[in-house]
């Protein structure tokens, strides 16, 4: 039986059938453009299929029914845009602290503020990777195209229950309101790789949810099932309950960062895009850019290939935490870099503190249009 | 033997940080006594809690427990429930808790009419964070933020819930106990939003500086401004303006639950019934 | 880490748990029967802790135990109480007198002098 289908859809409706498809059976959501499609869609996926989509009274409460869904054991997510993530960097802390797996859809539009709510932007990358106060790991994906709007919705689930805390999907406004065609895998495909949560089967007594392993994450045991324990924001110890003893908040705190990044093998994923046959070779070009920008990138990459100039795109698709080890490989190799962003540096700072390059060259837009492929390919041959 | 708080309590985490003579430890002894007269399994239960003094409650009874950020208990209580529509959801929460910072989520919890039981604890200021003005401080009264006198005008907590939409409305205040109790297990046998506000002292930060030094001025002034409803009822509006009526202010068993409702959203996508229309509720507008 | 006392310590009508005692004062002010009083004791935090001076004038009336914030305060269950061949007492002038009079002493027990 083929493990894929053919759907026409949009980049929205696709993020919510992988949400009910992955086992998601709570959303909690506030309307906002550009990520409106995404409740709409699964105010009629979830109930059908036994779930809840709740459009809740605002953002916050929004976020914060889907973290209480998801402490009661269940698979849940919400979806808003830029001010929407604004307003629940709080409870977004609280899901990191309480280690409470959420998968949260941002699709991006233009900002600071009110912005640019019905166009195109990257803004909320640098949001993306500290949303709330404190010290914490953002494990953060960014779909690139149509298909990837199903598949890394998909695998946020399955990351989110692994590390245990919110991931989120990055669709910028174009690839949530792109329509057309996908391969996408079948349903039975997407729940045969289904990883549920861990859960701790012996006795009660024996049962400490925050006691692990200096690198793995919490193990929540479902709500109403004789596991008794606590769930809170302040610092707290193996059971949930609070503390202050020093060495307790200093290991806790410790495990949130290394339960992340002593395994982003787990976490990266890449795009290399005609990066094969580079040597190192002067005048070769480097391009690195995510999500709808890519699109773009690759018709530039292909008209810059028929001018002469050999180009390739490298595009990271898990974007927080970044893919370090092979950024610095290709910047070392390749001398010219062009980082294309719809923002102003917030990907390229990264770039330049992995590879500890200052000479990155950057093509930026935030004016809410996307960037064309000529725009690319002129700012190539304009700097390099 | 007297009677066995033990088994809802966690004993380790005792004695509570709350200061000598608050009442939330009055509420927490008649919350635990009102659980064990229903006969409630402690697996069955969820309490929530919001930020501030009230915002410990959950940690020293022994179910599932959720200790929130500020204000939000109501939400996060709302996916708890709508994901297990048969357990019992308590929130607790403060008067800043409840009706300041989360008064959206205390609002349209009463409006959906959820099967949640929140138990405001009003002791008429911030108390943990010392003394700042809450929308229950009396008019005139001192606190850290108006030094001068507040001039905030005030919310009457139950005539909010009412208007809300919530379908149980009651006050009590933790000088009678066993009214508490009784008004506690009435509230989460209510199947609906059941709304207390629960007139508490804190003779510690509202006390200090307005002549209520001790537990038992505060009491006695607590005790000065309740009365039971039926006899509220027979004064005059003058008279009326500076007491709060106690006992159970609305109950109305008709009203339509929230999960019991969304259960038909589900029957409606799953092809079991045509969609829902105006024709399906008495109210129109 | 609070120890409980749910167990009668010996057939009292009334004990207490000294472990959780915050000194409120709020258990005394509540007896009708002039039991409780508060003693100064110079290793609590407040200074004072309870101490049941009347018990045979305990009318298992219950106010102590429900009023108390602290866990600190228990009266007997009254159909064991009684199963068990004791009884509690009633209600009478002089416990009644004695009651005003600690609450005049500022909650303290009598025979506790110069109460500030």
């Amino acid at each position: 039986m083929s493990q894929t289908r053919e759907v026409i859809s949009s980049g929205n409706h696709l993020a919510a059938l992988a949400g009910a498809d992955a086992g998601c059976r709570f959303m909690g959501g506030y309307p906002i453009t550009p990520s409106s499609e995404v409740i709409e869609q699964m105010s009629d996926l979830l109930p059908a299929r036994g779930g809840v989509t709740i459009q809740m009274e605002d953002e916050i409460a929004a976020v914060a029914a889907a973290i209480g869904a998801g402490m009661a054991g269940h698979r849940t997510m919400t979806a808003t845009s830029g001010p929407g993530i604004s307003l629940k960097a709080e409870n977004l802390g609280l899901a990191q602290m309480t280690e409470v797996p959420l998968v949260v859809i941002n699709v991006m539009r233009g900002g600071p503020s009110t912005g640019l709510p019905t166009r195109v932007s990257q803004g909320d990358v640098r949001q993306a990777k500290n949303p709330s106060h404190g010290d914490y790991r953002s494990i953060t994906l960014c779909a690139g195209n149509l298909a990837e709007c199903y598949t890394e919705v998909v695998r946020a689930f399955n990351l989110a229950d692994r590390f245990m805390q919110p991931v989120f999907v990055l669709l910028d406004e174009t690839i949530g309101h792109m329509h057309g065609k996908a391969i996408i895998p079948t349903e039975e495909a997407v729940q045969a790789g289904i990883v549920p949560r861990k859960s701790f089967d012996g006795a009660p007594e024996d049962y400490h949810p925050y006691e692990c392993e200096p690198d793995q994450p919490a193990v929540l045991n479902k709500m109403f099932t004789g596991y008794r324990y606590h769930f809170t924001g302040l610092h707290h110890d193996k059971n949930g309950f609070p503390t202050e003893e020093i060495e307790t908040c200093r290991k806790l705190i410790q495990r949130l960062e290394d339960k992340v990044m002593m395994h982003t093998d787990e976490l990266e994923l890449n795009e290399e895009f005609m990066l094969d046959d580079m040597t190192g070779a002067e005048g070769e070009v480097l391009i690195i850019a995510y999500g709808s920008v890519a699109l773009s990138a690759k018709e530039a990459i292909r008209h810059l290939r028929a001018a002469g100039i050999k180009a390739g795109l490298f595009r990271p698709i898990t974007l927080w935490p970044s893919p370090a080890d092979s950024i610095k490989k290709y910047t070392d190799m390749i001398k010219n870099v062009l980082c294309v962003e719809l923002n102003i540096r917030q990907y390229t700072e990264e770039v330049e503190r992995v590879s500890s390059r200052l000479d990155i060259e950057g093509l930026y837009k935030v004016n809410g249009r996307p960037i064309s492929p000529y725009e690319i390919v002129n700012k190539v041959k304009e700097v390099f | 033997m007297a009677f066995n708080y033990d088994k809802y309590l966690r004993l380790e985490k005792m004695p509570t940080l709350w200061c000598w003579g608050c009442g939330d430890g009055v509420i927490l002894k008649a919350f635990v006594r009102a659980v064990e007269k229903m006969g409630l399994n402690q697996d069955d239960v969820c309490v929530v809690s919001g930020i501030g003094c009230s915002g410990r409650f959950s940690s020293y009874v022994d179910f599932n427990t959720v200790h929130t950020t500020h204000g939000r208990t109501v939400a996060f209580a709302t996916g708890i429930k709508l994901m297990h529509p048969d357990k019992y959801v308590i929130c607790v929460a403060g008067d800043g808790d409840a009706l300041a910072i989360g008064g959206n989520h205390t609002i349209h919890g009463a409006r959906r009419n959820i099967d949640i039981t929140l138990i405001i604890i009003n002791n008429f200021i911030y108390g943990l964070t010392n003394s700042q003005t809450s929308p229950t401080t009396p008019q005139g009264m001192w606190t850290v933020t108006q030094k001068a006198g507040n001039i905030d005008p005030t919310f009457d907590a139950c005539a909010l819930g009412i208007a809300a939409g919530a379908s149980f409305v009651g006050r009590e205040s933790m000088l009678d106990p066993k009214k508490l109790e009784k008004i506690l297990i009435k509230a989460i046998e209510h199947r609906g939003f059941s709304y207390l506000d629960i007139l508490s002292n804190c003779h510690i930060n509202l006390g200090r500086k307005n002549k209520m030094v001790s537990a038992m001025e505060n009491l006695s002034w607590i005790d000065s401004i309740t009365m039971p409803k039926k006899k509220y009822d027979t004064l005059t509006e003058a008279e009326q303006l500076n007491i709060f009526p106690t006992g159970i202010l609305k109950q109305d068993t008709e009203a339509r639950e929230y999960c019991d409702m969304y259960k038909e959203i589900q029957n409606v996508q799953q092809k079991k019934r045509a969609v829902i229309t105006q024709n399906d509720f008495a109210k129109k507008i | 880490m609070g120890t409980f006392k749910t167990e009668n310590p010996g057939n009292a009508p009334v004990w207490v748990n000294t472990n959780n005692c915050k000194a409120c004062d709020i258990c005394v002010s509540v007896c009708p029967s002039g039991v409780l009083g508060m003693r100064y004791d110079s290793k609590s935090t407040l200074g004072a802790m309870i101490s049941v001076d009347h018990p045979e004038s305990c009318i298992g009336c219950n106010e102590c135990e429900l009023t108390c914030p602290d866990f600190a305060i228990y009266v007997a269950d009254s159909k064991e109480y009684k199963a068990a061949g004791f009884s509690f007492a009633k209600l009478t002038d002089d416990a009644k007198a004695r009651q005003a009079s600690i609450v005049a002493n500022h909650y303290m027990s009598l025979d506790v002098q110069g109460v500030q």
